[in-house]
């Protein structure tokens, strides 16, 4: 035993004043110190990043269908079939730097049925995206707390229950099947452990995910593997919930018994965190870092009490010594957040990895509330892949079934209300009817919506077991989102037909529509004049802003006058983009809504539209207080689902001093300012050109995309140069002095 | 309701100045404590050959033409119009531990015009960030009016003052004891040029003129910026530095320390 162990440790932790954050009181300012990953962390981050971990890949890949035909499986068969398969297929990798293991020694996820079949079984009906349940958040805590055997007992005892109810019975024994091979995958671990003389690590698998840990360190150890599986059953953007709550009791337990100190605690949390990155290029998504793996900070416990505690700072500070693009940090923060905490937080957004990502407890409880969302269950919110809101262990919710092109509706209300010689009010119920035709078609798609069995993920919810009934008919919650993309553009159009047209009386229509019509080509001026003197959202103008509010006034109508789905959820309505900042400018095959050409904007077709909450490309703001001022404007309690403010700020405001602290100061205006959700992304322009020329000098350069961050070298020309061209606060420095 | 009307017909007795402003920046992180929005006046008595702001200088208005497009630098503002736009983010810039900060070109060359925004402010903490090159009366009028201001010293020797800045530097260091005098916080702003500003002897000079002032908060250091003629072209001017550019700033903390002074570098 060494002599850290042996020390008694009692909060406070550090030799220095306290502060009380909630009802815990503990000390902050240790925390400050930065802290460094300890070498053998080193040289695993410098192996992950080369991709060291890709020579594990040599398991012969797993072919399910001729078996599954064989024993004429049913589908939930089947898909607790390829966990075991998968858990079955890994070889025990055991690197002599690791402390947390589990490494993927296979690439694909074989299907469980083959083309034709997927077409018989789908027919009529639609599968989200990939098929396979994603986007979703387990209850990690529940897991930890019962151990895999504990689940295990349950669907047990209710199988016995229900044992005359043979769907009941087919469910719980897929689910066991499931629990087997997590453990057999374990017990194999353990040996290969034994046998590379890593006895520690051979008893705490054998422990583990079995049942319940004792320590931080078997916490980890069971949440490494149990959420690893979930990617080999094919799942996706697997979100990690809010890590600081279900994870402290453990890490609390061992401070207070000094069987950990604060920085043991930080290495061990920094390993887990780099394991989040082992296999992550093989993560499905969008592109290659837009995989999901959400973890959530802060905010209020289920009774409402500030849930911050000790290792929220913890995390944030091992995240940044990680400095990788997962996990994707989220922090809940609300007006009177202490400002040591968004200071801490302000640090991780200062090396430029795009996040922390900001929610606001003041403006997305009572939202989610508004909803149907119980208070309880609302309090205990974290995110998705993204930003969409969701409740671990209780949702089985769709956060994106799609998007409303905003400027579609909106384009298409001018182009045709103009033509007809419409009033501007004619315009606006024209824009309705657009955003109701979108929200109807969505709405129909989810109608059609077949959500697989899903055995597995259904051991990790709430209520699965005990019902005897898998995730995929359905939790205490199963709502749809919906993303209305692309709002800034659309809000501008109008506020310009209303501004020059209406009020002003300065423009005639039919130069407007002859303009659009030829994308500007023979009308530059007017281009101009819209694009430069016409109202902007993100300025704190109330003509602009009046759109923007009305815009998602009128969407959360349409969501709201949509029938419940008959799954027995709501659409809510969200002001996220995704991708779609780039598809409904440019086009995509699996877009269905129409690009759309020139903008009354003065956006030329083909011109990228805002992200998320973002003022439209190019134009002229304010700076980053006026922007605050505009979105504080919306009407959060109608738009739940999420969707971030985002701000560019120079790297250079990072130079400054005070930096840290006005960061701090930026994060806290925004909650009090009532916005919903925020990014700060940290850019330098110079070296994005730079990496755009000579992508071998950046290898390791991460941008923020949209919900999610990424590599900028492994991204598609597109978004790099939309990223190249957002808006940045904080230029250079200032008049009369260098 | 007598209160409001009372407010109106105070308005109505303003004799509403106009000012010239070439830009208003929000989030201005390095123009003082908090969240702050910095208003920037344009004029400039002083031509300091390592100007970095020269569309600052004219106190007329001016196009700038950079490659992609023109702007226009300098816009007139009424003090009220002024006071509106900033009041609107009073909320933002109060819970942000900031406020509003005047710097330029030169605030103190519109001085009427930036006491009557002050004036109309509403609860904001003000810095006036100035040269010191004024008239006495302009000084005290908008000091005394500031929670706190960083003023430049660049060069003590009246010589070398002359030779870089082409104006004298009494006027600098008469408005530097009638600051220590009106008891306001400040916080002294020493641009490093090399060879020029950033020695021993005038470093030390700065060290002696300051040490002992109650107001003193801390000096600031701040090393040249290379890109500091990258506007000029723009403004339709010519960059001529008076020193050579690519040597690099001597960071010399001892001057100050040894005096027992509180410096950093920004």
């Amino acid at each position: 035993m060494n002599n850290i162990l042996k020390t008694p440790i009692t909060s406070p932790r550090f030799q220095t004043p306290t502060t009380t954050v909630g009802s815990e009181e503990f000390d902050y300012s240790g925390f400050r110190n930065k802290f460094e990953l300890e070498p053998r962390l080193v040289e695993m981050k410098r192996a992950l990043r080369n991709g060291y971990y890709k020579q594990y890949r040599t398991s012969p890949e797993v072919d399910l269908l001729a078996e599954c035909e064989a024993d004429q499986l049913s589908w939930p068969q089947r898909a607790a079939r390829l966990i075991r398969r998968m858990c079955d297929a890994q070889k025990a990798v055991i690197r002599p730097e690791e402390r947390i293991v589990f490494t993927r020694t296979t690439g694909k996820i074989p299907p469980v049925y083959s083309k034709s079949q997927q077409q018989v079984l789908t027919a009529g009906r639609e599968l989200h995206e990939l098929g396979p349940i994603s986007n979703i958040c387990a209850d990690w805590g529940m897991v930890l707390s019962q151990g895999l055997l504990g689940r295990r007992k349950i669907a047990r005892s209710t199988r016995e229950r229900l044992k005359n109810d043979p769907l009941a019975v087919e469910f719980l024994d897929c689910a066991v099947e499931t629990v087997d091979a997590v453990l057999n995958l374990a017990r194999r671990y353990s040996e290969e452990a034994a046998q590379n003389h890593r006895h520690d690590l051979a008893k705490m698998l054998d422990r583990v995910p079995a049942q319940a840990p004792r320590t931080f360190h078997e916490a980890l150890q069971a949440l490494r593997l149990c959420h690893a599986v979930l990617w080999l059953g094919g799942h996706y953007h697997c979100g990690l919930g809010r890590f600081d709550q279900y994870m402290w009791p453990y890490l609390k337990k061992d401070l207070d018994s000094g069987r950990i100190d604060v920085p043991g605690a930080e290495q061990l949390l920094a390993e887990f965190f780099l394991s989040l990155n082992k296999d992550s290029d093989l993560y499905p998504g969008i592109q290659q870092g837009d995989n999901g793996q959400s973890l959530m900070l802060g905010g209020v416990k289920r009774d409402g009490s500030s849930g911050v505690n000790e290792l929220t700072y913890m995390a944030l500070r091992a995240a940044r010594a990680v400095g990788m693009i997962d996990p994707k940090i989220n922090l809940r923060v609300a007006k009177d957040t202490s400002v040591e905490l968004l200071e801490l937080a302000a640090e991780l957004t200062q090396i430029g990895l795009g996040f922390p990502q900001y929610s606001n407890d003041d403006v997305v409880i009572p939202g989610l509330v508004a909803h149907g969302y119980d208070l309880e269950d609302a309090r205990d919110y974290s995110v998705a892949a993204c930003w969409e809101f969701l409740i671990p262990g209780r949702g089985m919710e769709v956060v994106n079934i799609g998007a409303v092109s905003m400027p579609a509706a909106v384009d298409v209300a001018i182009r045709s209300g103009l033509t007809a010689g419409d009033s501007f009010e004619k315009i606006l119920v024209r824009v309705s009817a657009e955003l109701r035709s979108q929200v109807s078609k969505l709405a129909e798609l989810s109608a059609r919506l077949l959500l697989p069995p899903a055995p597995y993920y259904s051991v990790l919810m709430d209520g699965c077991l005990e019902r005897g009934s898998d995730l995929s008919n359905g939790l205490k919650y199963n709502n749809f989102g919906i993303h209305g993309a692309c709002s800034s553009n659309a809000a501008d159009a109008l506020a310009a037909v209303k501004t020059l047209v209406y009020d002003e009386g300065s423009l005639a229509s039919q130069r407007l529509l002859d303009a659009l019509n030829t994308n500007f080509e023979q009308d530059e001026a007017l281009r101009k004049r819209l694009f430069d003197e016409a109202p902007k959202v993100g300025n704190d103008d109330a003509r602009a802003d009046a759109m923007l509010v009305k815009l998602f006034d009128l969407f959360a109508d349409a969501c709201e006058a949509t029938p419940n789905h008959d799954r027995g959820g709501i659409f809510r309505p969200g002001s996220g983009s995704a991708m779609f900042y780039v598809w409904l400018a440019q086009g995509h095959e699996a877009m269905t809504v129409p690009v759309v050409g020139a903008t009354a904007d003065g956006r030329k077709s083909g011109g990228y539209f805002s992200s998320s909450l973002a003022p439209s490309p190019g134009v002229r703001v304010r700076g980053p207080f006026s922007v605050l001022k505009s979105y504080s404007k919306i009407n959060y309690q109608r738009i739940c689902n999420g969707g971030p403010l985002t701000l560019e700020v120079s790297d250079t405001v990072f130079r400054n001093p005070e930096a840290v602290h006005q960061v701090a100061l930026l994060i806290r205006i925004f909650a009090a300012a009532g916005c919903q959700q925020l990014q700060i992304n940290t850019l330098n322009v110079e070296s994005l050109k730079d990496a755009q020329m000579h992508p071998e000098r950046h290898k390791n350069l991460v941008v923020r995309v949209w919900g999610w961050s990424g590599y900028f070298c492994e991204l598609d020309e597109a978004f790099q140069n939309q990223i190249i061209g957002r808006h940045i606060y904080g230029g250079p420095a200032k008049c009369g002095l260098p | 309701m007598a209160a409001p009307i009372k407010i109106h017909f105070a308005l109505l007795l303003f004799q509403m100045l106009t000012g010239v402003v070439f830009d208003i920046k929000e989030f201005a992180v390095h123009d003082g404590p908090g969240l702050r929005v910095t208003v920037f006046l344009k004029g400039c008595s002083l031509r300091c050959s390592w100007c970095h702001n020269p569309e600052g200088l004219s106190p007329e208005p001016q196009i700038l033409r950079g490659a992609a497009e023109e702007r226009l630098a300098g816009v007139f503002f009424s003090s009220q119009e002024l006071a509106d736009r900033l009041n609107g983010l009073a909320d933002l810039l109060r819970q942000g531990e900031g406020g509003v900060t005047f710097s330029g070109g030169e605030p103190l060359l519109q001085a009427d015009f930036v006491a009557e925004v002050i004036d109309q402010l509403d609860r904001l903490h003000v810095l006036l960030d100035t040269s010191g090159y004024a008239d006495e009366s302009s000084f005290r009028k908008v000091a005394a009016k500031s929670q706190l201001v960083y003023f430049d010293l660049k060069l003590v020797d009246p010589v070398a003052h002359l030779a870089h800045t082409g104006a004298d530097n009494q006027p600098i260091l008469r408005n530097l004891r009638v600051l220590n005098e009106l008891g306001v916080p400040f916080v002294i702003r020493v641009p490093l040029i090399p060879g020029v500003t950033d020695t021993v002897a005038n470093l030390s000079a700065i060290a002696r003129t300051v040490a002992g002032m109650p107001g003193l908060q801390r000096i600031d250091l701040l090393p040249y910026n290379l890109a500091a003629g990258a506007k000029y072209t723009a403004c339709g001017m010519v960059f001529r530095p008076t020193f050579n550019e690519c040597l690099e700033s001597k960071v010399n903390l001892s001057c100050f320390k040894s005096a027992g002074l509180k410096v950093r570098i920004v």
